[in-house]
């Protein structure tokens, strides 16, 4: 049987981690307000830039190297980049987890995908597998604080390396809030643009059935040159907004297991303490009893 | 009343104008562009600049980023950056950013720094003309 002082220092450890657990969940909530805020604030033009895009292509049959249709590449020579939203620090839960899992079963072994990172987790992980893929180093931001500059940076660079042949597929992995309680990890892509893109965009249903075919002014390339950047950025945007609603979600429930699991140990440490005392205390009430009949028999 | 057409003008942060608009000039990217009901449906990249609608006969401005408009049928939806009617602008900082702006374009560091400064010099630009109009009014 462990010692009382033993089961005493663990109740005290115990405790000090609870009192920080407990900080990090009220943390974690306020945090998760603010968050939630801008979420409901920059939703109206997220789910509208999906489903706009979507409304433009299903009107659009002309060739341009943003849409998919036209070249095909073989599988094993398409170049993929991923933008990769984690959170920069850890207990948080499967958050970071779920987010790295996704990624990684897309990555094929042969380093031909690129990865951009936007929070410290991601990264770190990575940087240990060189060989899974290449790394854009430049391009590593925190995911705290989401701001469009950094969406407007990350967004200029991959267009411009879509725009090159240098990558042939963007994709931006980062976690969704489902509901207000739940949150999934998710892929979409970003180029090539295919009508295909947004399966979960609400389509307008009226104008889905009504053909007709989308003019650009002055001319498609000059449009698409314009809005191709602008879509890919406003979609970063709003995809690190998401994620970071989704962490601090994530943390707070993480911190709030945490805190409760410590309160149970606590409570089971503080039983076995009683018992243990109460043991040493009857142990050495027997010794005094027996004694003192020794004394008495003599 | 004239016919009006339903607009939709989203930014980044929030709805910025959700309903009915009789006439709306965009800047889009070879100069202004006008839209009223019954446009042909139409795809248009927004350049940073001043927007104008009407409704009811009474004119309202903003000055907004880059970004997209898609003309259908029955609606018109601007997606940009940021849209700010004249009251919410801050005139001090958007005279900042036009000087720091034109300062890197004198720098000419490189063809992507230079592009960066255009951009904001153009967003502060908007933003001056569309906050000042207010003032001399």
């Amino acid at each position: 049987m462990e010692s009382m002082r033993e089961i005493r220092n663990r109740m005290i450890s115990v405790r000090k981690t609870m009192k920080i657990t407990n900080a990090m969940y009220l943390m974690a909530s306020s945090e998760m307000k603010k968050a939630r805020k801008r979420l409901a604030a920059s939703e109206p033009y997220f789910f509208k830039l999906q489903s706009t895009i979507n409304d433009i292509l299903n009107h659009t049959h002309i060739q341009n190297i943003y849409f998919a249709n036209g070249k095909t590449i073989p599988e094993e020579e398409i170049k993929r980049g991923y933008i990769v939203i984690t959170s920069d620090r850890g207990l948080a839960g499967a958050y970071n987890h779920n987010v790295i899992k996704l990624c990684e079963e897309r990555l094929r072994k042969n380093s031909l995908d690129k990865l951009y990172f936007i929070g410290q987790s991601g990264y770190n992980h990575f940087k240990r597998k060189p060989d899974l893929a290449e790394i854009e180093k430049e391009h590593n931001y925190a995911a705290v604080k989401p701001n469009l500059y950094r969406a407007r940076s990350i967004a200029e660079s991959v267009v411009d390396e879509y725009r090159r042949g240098n990558l042939n597929e963007i994709y931006v992995v980062y976690t969704k809030m489902k509901s207000a309680l739940l949150a999934e990890a998710e892929m979409i892509k970003l180029l090539p643009m295919s009508a295909d893109m947004f399966p979960g965009a609400d389509l307008t249903s009226s104008e889905q059935s009504s053909e007709y075919e989308e003019l650009y002014e002055p001319s498609p390339r000059a449009v698409l040159d314009n809005i191709v950047p602008n879509y890919v950025k406003g979609l970063i945007y709003g995809a690190m907004i998401e994620a970071y609603a989704s962490e601090q979600n994530a943390r707070m429930t993480a911190m709030d297991n945490a805190t409760k699991n410590a309160g149970e140990l606590v409570e089971k440490l503080s039983l076995l303490y009683n018992r243990i005392r109460q043991a040493a205390i009857t142990t050495e009430l027997a010794e005094v009893i027996g004694g003192a009949n020794a004394l008495e028999e003599q | 009343m004239a016919r009006t057409f339903r607009l939709e003008l989203l930014a980044t942060d929030r709805v910025f104008y959700n309903g009915p608009c009789e006439l709306l000039v965009i800047p889009a990217i070879d100069g202004e562009y006008g839209v009223m009901a019954g446009h042909e449906p139409v795809v248009l990249a927004l350049k940073a600049g001043e927007l104008r609608y009407t409704i009811d006969g009474k004119t309202e401005e903003a000055a907004v980023g880059d970004g997209l408009v898609e003309v259908t049928g029955e609606r018109v939806t601007v997606l940009t950056d940021f849209a700010e009617r004249a009251d919410e602008i801050d005139l001090i900082r958007a005279q900042a950013a036009k000087a720091r702006a034109e300062e890197r374009i004198k720098a000419r560091k490189d063809a992507a720094s230079v592009a960066h400064a255009q951009a904001a010099l153009s967003r502060a630009i908007a933003r001056i003309r569309v906050s000042s109009r207010v003032v001399n009014k």
